[in-house]
């Protein structure tokens, strides 16, 4: 395919979310048809485009020098695009039946839509500045989003969210700024732009540099001490927690610090320096740091951001072991997270448009009346917990293989910590199942007589997330020899 | 030809969970109709003769031909795989006789309306479960299997839903995954040092791996030996089991507390003598601090089961000494002591089941929970209390008995082994052991027969004989058969296990 289907890829959302509040719809119907079209049409491009790989680069736009907007497709972003795409169009069959209940359903769709466009983007920038272009864009194309209730906690959530994103894009630009200056080209190439011969002296500001743009990219993966906002963003309405802040936008941050890592700075750069140790610690506390969070938290939303929050560091953890092994790893995790994540958001979202009902001790006995949704909850539970069979344990064991196999004391740690974060994730998953599956003898079944499961809308989506968890659990093998051989292309 | 493997996993596992389905349809009728009295007695019987065709086929499938079976690759290039070897058998029979039996028991105990399906339905399920367990032929296999066992047992305990059952439920769940993380870290490490995490006698460890990393794998082992530890009840996560076991409905404590703990010790059988191998760590600080914890536990529990006044409970710390007797057989690591450590799977496992069972007889009948409310129950129930006679007197080690059998192979083992003080300082600790299992056991017989002046007893109501109630009685007094027959004719048993203690251990 022509490397032009690319640009028409990342537009196609883009417009057809703009048309949403713009053209006189008479039904709602007709609409959300329009929506989920625009959606599926769009991943069957990314797909198509996935098969047919344009080799090339498409530039759409040059300011000076070396400085463009480029676009190519190659293997991570590709994987990234590919994941973004099969999850899009369900979870916007998902918010049809989530939206009904709230205010202003198209100019939510008008973002959600134009996203979809923006994270494509950042899977397909080919250089430095297109990348911080778009990552800029979608901290303030989803600042809407989070603000969508127009509650005071709404907007203090969103004013939080925008601090953390501009702050952490300052960070990130000053990564951008000396990679334009010091890089040997601003595309991004395998293996990194900088050579340290090249560099001097200035090899040790080089590590300072890395460390600041890795934060500042990964303050979107909310990693300690920037994890502040992704609870906090539990506000928004589900299907945003649940396909951006725990997939589209938080992995966007998660890919960026990738590129970074290992196609800016170099791995030969940067393994086994102190900068490596510092992330690694900062990333292995956040896996605890996390998930004891949530273990405190009552809300159901908030305390799945403050496991996601936990998890992500698991994707960065795979990143900064910095080899092909722990990269497939971190990778495979991106893609299985995010579909036990977005699986346990639904749930969540389902139980509050049917019931109201947002706090873990409000739950109890409602799989009775809401089976399939908890028997969702749980599947997606066991499988953050590493039951084996499921998605989870396959992340879980190519990361702790990666870490065992690079015999560094840390990551050896690292190891630990997961496991840790393993019984803890048990546990605040678990009580959650078993209030809703065992209340206690005297627990007050009026409480809960309203509820049931929610429509087809909501329910096949979760269905299809359910049997996808089994499926990559039982034959992860070609997933992982997909990734692996992307990532023995990078390092 | 040999994906038959796969019927007696299956078929319980299936069956069980459209059960506990369709235990949840009920709440979605509108009228709930008072079912009619034969629906039970159906239910019931077709549940038993599943679960009775199911353990035949199990039993018949492991101890006729060398069967394996490769499926779908889990991760990493390992396969769910399953292979049927000696040990496997062995636990396989054990769970299927103790299965039915309980199975069979359940009819009578259960009578609480609309409970039987969910509590059959994870009975069920589990027994498919645990001869998956049984037959797994590598590590992740097995602790796929393991986790399995964890999490479809849990409603077992929660079954009343009483707050206490619940939060009894969540203490076992934590402790248990806690255990299972342990372990997954250890095969996590295994896997990278080890040729293959298929099972083979003796260990796949290469020598040349086992001297060069010596030290991450001893500690790696010795996480696991921590973590699968759990289960069994050993020192430190074993404060799960005396909390867990008495709240569960009487027939799961007796299957809790009579296999599934050994599970723990199983799976501490296959990473020492089935992964890296005894030598691995023999005479290192592991073996040594594995031999002080068991004997800790098994004095400690026994001394806590001393002094507790409730029933279950108090069979409950027994299972927890008696668990960790088998556990120092296994530390040894003597072909000796690894024989008794067997047999005395074997044997716990009848009696431990059969105690629970009679536990389960008085407290369903008349409401006792605490030893001293039994005083007198000897003249209602004399044949219950018989059986419960014959198995206290198994668990003290009687000869004649199952216990008397597996206690001298494991005196012997510990006397032969060349682990110093443990060697003399086993013995004596089984031996204090052995005589405060008289002293916590036999005042039940003592004071159920003769109940004297005392001001409690008789409070059982009616002092009357009751009639006798075939479906409880009858797996008893299998049960006590079998501890006579254990211990009267162990000659075939023994020389199997010898065999394969030998093969294990060289």
């Amino acid at each position: 395919m022509s490397e032009k289907w690319m640009l028409l890829t990342i537009l196609l959302p883009i417009l057809a979310g703009t048309l949403v509040p713009l053209l006189p719809w008479k039904k709602r119907r007709d609409y959300l048809i329009f929506i989920e079209l625009a959606a599926v049409a769009t991943s069957v491009l990314v797909f198509a485009l996935l098969l047919n790989h344009p080799s090339g680069a498409l530039t759409v736009f040059r300011f000076t020098g070396n400085l463009s907007i480029t676009l190519k497709l190659d293997g991570p972003g590709g994987f990234y695009a590919a994941l973004v795409a099969g999850l899009w169009p369900f979870a916007c069959l998902y918010s049809f039946e989530y939206m009904k209940h709230e205010q202003n359903e198209r100019s939510f769709f008008l973002f959600y839509l134009i996203t979809y466009g923006v994270t494509l983007g950042v899977a397909m920038a080919e250089n430095i500045l297109t990348l911080y272009f778009f990552f800029e864009m979608l901290s303030l194309i989803t600042l809407p989003l989070v603000l969508h209730t127009r509650t005071r906690e709404a907007v203090l959530a969103s004013r939080t969210y925008l601090y953390y994103m501009l702050g952490g894009a300052a960070f990130a630009f000053i990564g951008v700024i000396y990679l334009l200056t010091y890089g040997e080209t601003s595309s991004f190439r395998a293996g990194g732009v900088l050579k340290l011969s090249s560099l001097g002296e200035k090899a040790d500001m080089m590590l300072v540099v890395f460390v600041l743009c890795f934060l500042g990219f990964a303050v979107k993966t909310a990693v300690f001490p920037f994890s502040r906002w992704l609870p906090k963003a539990g506000v928004a309405p589900t299907p945003v927690t649940a396909l951006l802040h725990a997939v589209a936008v938080v992995n966007t941050g998660a890919f960026a610090a990738m590129r970074m890592t290992y196609y800016s700075f170099g791995v030969e750069n940067l393994r086994g320096t102190w900068a490596q140790y510092v992330l690694m610690g900062l990333i292995i506390f956040t896996i605890v740091y996390g998930c004891s969070r949530a273990l405190k938290e009552t809300h159901v939303k908030r305390r799945l951001a403050w496991s996601t929050v936990s998890n992500l560091s698991y994707i960065l953890f795979g990143i900064v072991l910095m080899t092909p092994l722990g990269l497939t790893a971190g990778l495979a995790h991106m893609l299985f997270h995010s579909v036990m994540k977005i699986t346990a958001f639904f749930c969540a979202g389902a139980v509050l448009t049917k019931t109201g009902k947002a706090y873990v001790h409000e739950l109890d006995g409602l799989a009775r009346k809401m089976p399939f949704t908890f028997t969702a909850y749980l599947v997606s539970g066991l499988a953050l917990m590493g039951v084996p069979g499921l998605c989870g344990f396959v992340s879980k064991w190519y990361l702790a293989k990666a870490a065992i196999v690079s015999e560094d004391l840390p990551a050896l740690i690292g190891v630990a910590a997961l496991l840790v974060s393993a019984l803890l994730t048990a546990i605040y998953m678990m009580s959650v199942v078993v209030r809703a599956f065992c209340p206690g003898k005297d627990f007050d079944e009026s409480a809960i007589a309203g509820a049931s499961d929610p429509g087809p809308a909501m329910l096949i989506p979760l269905g299809f997330f359910v049997v996808l968890m089994f499926v990559f659990g039982l034959c992860s093998g070609p997933v992982i020899s997909y990734l692996t051989r992307i990532c023995a292309a990078i390092v | 030809m040999n994906m038959v493997i796969l019927l007696p996993i299956g078929v319980p596992i299936l069956v069980g969970m459209m059960l506990w389905m369709s235990s949840f349809a009920e709440h979605f009728r509108k009228e709930k109709k008072k079912k009619a009295p034969g629906n039970r007695i159906a239910l019931y019987a077709v549940s038993i003769l599943l679960l009775t065709a199911c353990a035949a086929a199990a039993v018949v499938l492991s101890w006729t031909g060398d069967r394996q079976l490769t499926l779908t690759e889990l991760v990493d290039g390992i396969p769910l795989y399953f292979y049927i070897d000696d040990l496997g058998k062995l636990f396989v029979t054990v769970v299927s006789v103790i299965w039915v039996l309980t199975s069979v028991y359940c009819y009578s105990y259960l009578k609480e309306e609309g409970a039987d399906k969910r509590f059959l339905g994870c009975f069920l399920a589990l027994y498919g479960v645990l001869v998956g367990l049984c037959f797994a032929g590598n590590l992740v296999t097995m602790y796929l299997f393991y986790e399995l066992m964890t999490l479809v047992s849990t409603p077992l305990v929660m079954h009343n839903r009483s707050r206490e059952a619940i939060l009894a439920g969540l203490k076992y769940l934590f402790f248990s995954l806690c255990g299972a993380y342990a372990g997954l870290f250890g095969i996590f490490v295994l896997n990278r040092y080890c040729d293959t995490l298929v099972f083979l006698p003796g260990g796949s460890l290469s020598p040349e791996m086992a001297v060069s990393y010596a030290g991450i794998l001893q500690a790696a082992v010795f996480v696991m030996l921590i973590g699968f530890g759990a289960k069994a009840g050993m020192l430190p996560l074993h404060a799960w089991l005396p909390t867990a076991h008495p709240v569960a409905p009487s027939p799961a404590s007796a299957v809790l507390s009579g296999v599934i703990v050994k599970f723990g010790v199983f799976a501490m059988i296959r990473v020492v003598c089935y992964v890296v191998g005894t030598e691995l760590i023999r005479g290192t600080w592991v073996q040594t601090v594995w031999m002080v914890l068991s004997l800790c536990t098994v004095f400690m529990g026994s001394m806590l089961a001393f002094r507790e006044p409730v029933f279950k409970k108090r069979l409950a710390y027994s299972t927890v000494s008696q668990l960790s007797y088998i556990v120092f057989g296994l530390s040894l690591l003597n072909p000796a002591a690894l024989t008794g450590a067997l047999l005395h799977v074997v044997g716990h496992a009848v009696i431990k089941c059969g105690l629970f069972l009679t536990a389960g007889v008085f407290l369903s009948k008349y409401g006792c929970t605490k030893v001293s409310e039994l005083s007198g129950i000897g003249k209602k129930q004399p044949k219950v209390l018989w059986c419960y006679t014959v198995f206290a007197l198994g668990l003290i080690g009687m000869p004649f008995t199952a216990g008397f059998v597996s206690k001298w192979n494991l005196a012997v083992g510990s006397l032969t082994s060349k682990t110093g003080v443990f060697a003399v300082l086993g013995p004596i600790v089984l031996l204090i052991s052995a005589l405060l299992t008289a002293g916590y056991l036999l005042p039940v017989t003592m004071h159920g027969f003769f109940p004297g002046e005392s001001e409690t007893a008789g409070r059982q109501g009616n002092p009357e004989k009751e009639r006798t109630d075939w479906w409880m009685l009858l797996p008893l007094l299998v049960l006590a058969v079998l501890t006579v027959l254990l211990g009267t004719f162990p000659g075939k048993l023994v020389s199997y296990f010898e065999e394969l203690s030998g093969l294990l251990i060289g």
